[in-house]
């Protein structure tokens, strides 16, 4: 009955090529994407030290996808997920009221949204199964993720969302980095600040809300942090610094669909998560620059020109690079000098 | 002793001894159809999973509690099909009876659904499920004694209505060519069904709908499915038939064409109207169903003669 939908027949010609079962490509390309598509968009978020958007997204995704059941009596993907992005939207568009309007830490606004939004949606699901409605099945389904079912259909929607991000994102580059930088020049320079952080808003809920099917919303903001934290090691700028990010979203996905074909029993979406976590342990601990490894390494070696009565202003700038706290915003980014190498 | 309970039996269907209408509460759709044939007019059966729900899944409202506590009588499946009720009916039990009609049954009966767990979905064998009218009969009987010959002799009307069912059952199952005779669902409920009538069974998922499908299981059945030239795969109506959606589509690629049986009635029995109410119209249409979407092979590859679709 449902053997031929517009992008299936691309997937279809690809399938035979691959080596892989149908399904698993058709996952593989669907989790690819958003893996990948998450990392460039979370890095936004997390230079605009807002890592907390994607859970506040995340959460706030059920009671829409319930409401909209409730109200239509449509249970299909794209259905749900039109009304997961309406009621995550509306709950960061509140968020920000919160922010402008009173004076309640961001932090504490963010925690106060996510209960508030999900206690929300956990209530309206737990109504439509004591009525014994239809559907509460496949909205729970939204909550843990649910990649094996993925079909071509959905795979063509998500990795279409995913991809009209990360172009949105390459387009307007200039204008989010520099207001994810410094908020406050940019304005000063005459940058629309409301209007571009709307707009990393609404792309950070459009990641969370494609993510959904696969990683489920408790875990889809997890492909907006630990990527680009991960990305983070290994550069100092921002262009490779979003194509890193880019890249561990699309490993961890690889790996996670990977890792849940040999292990039966272990899910898809926590697999992704858990990968993406692995690559980011990797990283903080080996990257050559900023890696707890090399830091370590520099300290002693630090130590060991002091005691050999060598210190002088490379020692200072190195121990400036020592204590420099994550994130790119922090202050101007240090030129390695030749003499830091040993 | 028969005489004694024709004579209960027919002063209590005229008005005579029986009072107001026990009240006892049913968990599920299956369990309420249950104890409505067993008791009659005698008792007032509400059912505490309206249908269409998966009682795997089900959570208790706080409403609910109420309801059950102001019962006389409580009537489970059992077996843990009831997952996260369990332990409001173990406190419930401190307060009121509560029978799990399906534990009662002779355990070298239940298939196992993993090492040491039985599988809860005795009902689906209807000369299995037999056995049940009359542990509901002698539940009823201790909270209700005066009509306890009433609901015995109704026990026994039930359990020889549900042996037909067994038969007709299986004579329609049979005239599925042997070859054909699998089941593919959603989730592993249909075991007894399968044991039973003799046609194998396999679910995406596992006995417990709480348990995700993984992909390796969706390239399992594909292959299967391929391999064994299955017709069609059915859906339920209480669980999300996108596992089962995503199957068709694999096998699509594979150059198999897989016709959508249906979906089948599994952990709840049909909404009012939907002609599947009792355990007994359910089963029939399940029965239906599946006779439809496998008696007939499915054309090779890419011809284009599947437009039959589903049957009535």
């Amino acid at each position: 009955m449902t053997a031929s939908f517009a992008g299936v027949p691309c997937l279809a010609v690809a399938f035979p090529a691959t080596g892989l079962a149908y399904n698993t490509l058709v996952v593989l390309v669907a989790v690819a994407t958003v893996g990948c598509a998450g990392g460039v968009v979370g890095t936004l978020a997390l230079l605009r030290k807002r890592p907390l958007l994607g859970d506040a997204a995340a959460h706030a995704t059920l009671v829409g996808a319930a409401a909209i059941v409730l109200l239509t009596g449509r249970r299909d993907l794209p259905t749900l997920l039109t009304g997961a992005a309406a009621s995550s939207f509306a709950a960061l568009c509140l968020l920000a009221l919160i922010r402008r309007c009173t004076r309640t830490r961001d932090d504490a606004a963010t925690a106060i949204l996510i209960g508030v939004s999900f206690g929300a949606g956990v209530s309206v699901v737990t109504w439509m199964m004591a009525r014994g409605l239809p559907g509460s099945g496949t909205i729970e389904q939204l909550l843990l993720g649910h990649a094996a079912a993925v079909t071509a259909r959905d795979a063509t929607l998500l990795a279409a969302v995913a991809l009209a991000t990360v172009l949105v994102v390459a387009a307007t580059l200039k204008e989010t980095v520099a207001v994810a930088f410094d908020a406050a020049f940019a304005a000063a320079g005459g940058w629309p600040v409301g209007l571009i952080d709307n707009a990393v808003t609404a792309l950070v809920v459009l990641m969370v809300v494609v993510g959904l099917p696969t990683a489920g919303g408790v875990l889809v903001s997890a492909l907006l942090v630990i990527p680009p934290v991960a990305a983070r090691q290994w550069t100092e700028r921002v262009g490779p610094l979003l194509v890193l990010a880019g890249l561990v979203g699309l490993a961890s996905a690889v790996l996670g669909v990977l890792a849940s074909i040999a292990w039966p029993g272990l899910p898809t979406g926590p697999a992704v998560v858990l990968s993406a976590a692995l690559i980011c342990l990797v990283s903080i601990l080996g990257a050559p620059g900023r890696g707890l490894v090399a830091r370590r390494w520099r300290e002693r070696e630090l130590v060991r020109r002091w005691a050999a009565g060598r210190l002088t202003e490379e020692g200072l700038a190195l121990e400036r690079g020592l204590h420099e706290p994550w994130g790119l915003a922090a202050g101007p980014s240090i030129t390695v000098p030749e003499s830091r190498r040993p | 002793m028969l005489g004694v309970g024709l004579a209960y039996g027919r002063t209590g269907a005229g008005g005579g001894p029986a009072g107001p209408p026990v009240p006892v509460i049913a968990t599920t759709t299956v369990v309420a159809d249950l104890v409505r044939c067993v008791a009659g007019d005698r008792v007032a059966v509400e059912c505490l999973m309206p249908p269409g729900v998966d009682p795997h899944v089900y959570r208790a409202t706080p409403r609910d509690a109420g309801r059950l506590l102001a019962a006389r009588l409580v009537v489970a499946s059992g077996l843990r099909l009831e997952g996260r009720l369990a332990t409001l009916l173990e406190r419930l039990g401190e307060r009121v009876p509560v029978v799990h009609v399906a534990d009662g049954l002779p355990r070298d009966r239940l298939l196992e659904a993993a090492p040491g767990i039985p599988d809860p979905h005795v009902w689906f064998d209807a000369a299995l499920w037999s056995e049940t009218p009359r542990l509901v009969a002698d539940a009823l009987a201790s909270v209700d004694p005066v009509s306890a010959e009433h609901y015995r002799a109704r026990a026994d009307a039930c359990a020889a209505r549900l042996l037909s069912l067994d038969h007709s059952i299986r004579g329609a199952i049979a005239s599925i060519p042997r070859d054909r005779r699998v089941l593919v669902t959603s989730h592993d409920a249909f075991r007894y069904f399968g044991r039973a009538y003799g046609i194998e069974v396999v679910g995406v998922q596992g006995t417990n709908t709480s348990a995700e499908a993984g992909l390796g299981d969706i390239n399992r059945l594909v292959e299967l499915i391929v391999s064994r030239r299955i017709p069609a795969v059915f859906a339920e109506t209480s669980v999300t038939d996108r596992d089962v959606v995503a199957l068709v589509e694999g096998a699509a690629a594979r150059g198999r064409r897989v016709r959508f049986g249906g979906r089948l009635y599994a952990d709840s029995l049909g909404a009012a109207g939907s002609g599947a109410e009792t355990l007994a119209a359910a089963l029939q249409a399940n029965t239906a169903l599946i006779v439809a979407a496998l008696r007939e092979p499915v054309a090779d590859a890419a011809p284009p003669s599947d437009a039959m679709g589903i049957g009535p």
